[in-house]
């Protein structure tokens, strides 16, 4: 059974928070539910970015996914050295 | 007044050729941040590396691509290019505007960005290059409520589609490619404005195999433009070839009374099926492998057949971690169909998709996945039957295992019990 939209979300989330990096690949939200189709963990991992509870960042050549809060910290740090 | 020296730039002035330095600092004088580009660079040929940092998080809100951030690692000397970001327009399919929109565009860059374009990118994009992160939403603002253009793609997402000029102005073109592209960019929105993939994607489309926006070379899906059935042959046009009334190549050859059929015509195609039986052109059809060769020569005496569609060729990419690779051919006619809003290239995409999300690495072009995983388990992949087309070499390797679901009846066999028998 795929996890409803709130439980994909929840969990997308709680992965986010947890990892060492801030910044993670699509690929790395698949596991949040394994019943799941790839092309539906990013339609809903996008729709956490409309919600403003993850952001893109982009490398130039690709685009990863981070929480807002972690990700603009890290980019600080950068922007100042 | 120069605000930096530049005499290593200065040296690409010289000669007969246009120049961006010279360029560049006729943009200086109404935009002072240009200054800061060429000073940079000068500093970048000493130091013979770049200064131009990548990334970061720009980009306006709810799109994931479009804008490419692009930083100085020297600020405090150029303060001019601290931010300079990159914003890609997608281009009208086959690039059609009128001259007053392309002014439109350079009026708005002119007011929120440094005025320097690149047009087009390699993926066919008008590219808006040098604005600040402050600078971004208004420019978008202008972009989508006024001049009605929206973003390309950019990152992980499905880049800007691109098209040759097609049936609009091309008489070779076996199928309307403005008309896919516009299908496949609108259909696609979400894929372009939103990272999806494990990496870019981009589709290219050129309606006949002479391939003006090289899809073969540099799209992860090309179709290109064919027919089934056989070259239409006009023998009165073939005559005034021979006699020299018709110009060769469109007339594109100089000299064109040198025409001569059996040098320039029978003996370079390259799967030598085409002869001259007395005054009649003949060609072998079934040999043909549709390499416009002959078409190109004498346009007005052959013609593509009338049974029109595309090959689909997946798998070509540039030279990033591994070396650059053509496209495969992977589906030899497929159907073009407006009237069923071309259900045949969209189910071969998603097909495609949903395969290369799950099975494909992080920052894997779908070229690096069939040639990681091979050839035929991607055939398998698509549902296709093999075709000697998909074989580059055949019979490179004499040893071919078959599962039990290949051959008629199949088998049962255990592996482990059958060595036992050959234990020493
Ligand atoms: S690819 Fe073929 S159809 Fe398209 S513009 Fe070139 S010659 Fe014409
Ligand atoms: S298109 Fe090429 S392969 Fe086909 S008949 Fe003409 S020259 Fe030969």
């Amino acid at each position: 059974m795929p996890l409803s939209d709130d439980e994909l979300k929840d969990a997308i989330v709680a992965k986010a928070t947890k990892a060492p990096k801030p910044q993670l690949y699509i690929k790395d939200f698949y596991k949040c539910d394994p019943d799941s189709k790839a092309r539906r963990i990013k339609n809903v991992a996008n729709e956490l970015v409309r919600e403003e509870r993850l952001m893109f960042w982009s490398s130039g050549s690709t685009t990863m996914y981070g929480i807002p809060s972690r990700i603009k910290n890290e980019d600080d740090k950068d922007q100042s050295n | 007044m120069p605000k930096h020296d530049t005499p290593l730039l200065d040296e690409l002035e010289k000669g007969p050729w246009p120049s961006f330095v010279t360029d560049i600092k006729r943009q200086a004088e109404t935009k002072p941040e240009c200054w800061d580009i060429l000073g940079q660079l000068e500093v970048s040929f000493v130091d013979k590396i770049t200064h131009w940092k990548h990334g970061g998080i720009v980009g306006v809100f709810g799109y994931g691509g479009g804008i490419v951030g692009r930083y100085s690692d020297m600020p405090k000397q150029f303060p001019g290019v601290a931010h300079f970001h990159t914003v890609r327009l997608n281009q009208p399919s086959s690039k059609f505007y009128n001259t007053a929109k392309l002014r439109a565009i350079c009026d708005l860059w002119e007011k929120y960005g440094s005025g320097m374009t690149n047009m087009h990118g390699s993926t066919g994009d008008l590219v808006l290059l040098g604005t600040t992160t402050e600078n971004l939403e208004p420019l978008f603002y202008d972009l989508t409520h006024d001049l009605k253009q929206d973003l390309g793609g950019s990152g992980s997402n499905l880049r800007t589609p691109a098209c040759c000029l097609g049936t609009a102005r091309c008489e070779y073109s076996c199928y309307d490619t403005a008309s896919l592209c516009h299908h496949l960019t609108m259909h696609y929105q979400d894929e372009i404005h939103r990272p999806a993939f494990p990496y870019k994607f981009k589709f290219k489309m050129s309606g006949c195999p002479n391939d003006c926006v090289a899809s073969i070379a540099r799209s992860d899906f090309s179709v290109i433009g064919t027919w089934k059935d056989d070259i239409r042959i006009d023998q009165a046009e073939v005559a005034k070839y021979i006699s020299g009334d018709n110009k060769p190549n469109g007339g594109a050859k100089s000299n064109a009374s040198a025409f001569d059929m059996e040098r320039d015509v029978l003996a370079l195609c390259p799967t030598g099926c085409m002869r001259m039986k007395g005054d009649e052109l003949q060609i072998d059809n079934k040999n043909c492998t549709r390499c416009m060769h002959c078409l190109n020569m004498m346009p007005k005496a052959c013609r593509p057949g009338l049974v029109k569609g595309a090959s689909i060729l997946c798998g070509a990419k540039a030279p990033i971690l591994d070396g650059a690779q053509m496209a495969t051919l992977t589906i030899p006619f497929i159907e073009i169909n407006p009237d069923n809003d071309y259900e045949a290239v969209i189910d071969v995409i998603e097909e495609i998709w949903d395969w290369w999300m799950t099975v494909g690495k992080n920052r894997e072009r779908v070229g690096e996945t069939i040639q990681r995983v091979g050839l035929p388990t991607f055939i398998k992949v698509l549902g296709l039957d093999p075709i000697p087309q998909h074989v580059k070499i055949p019979r490179e390797n004499p040893y071919v295992f078959w599962t039990s679901d290949e051959v008629p009846g199949g088998f049962d066999r255990d592996v482990r019990e059958f060595r036992k028998k050959h234990a020493q």
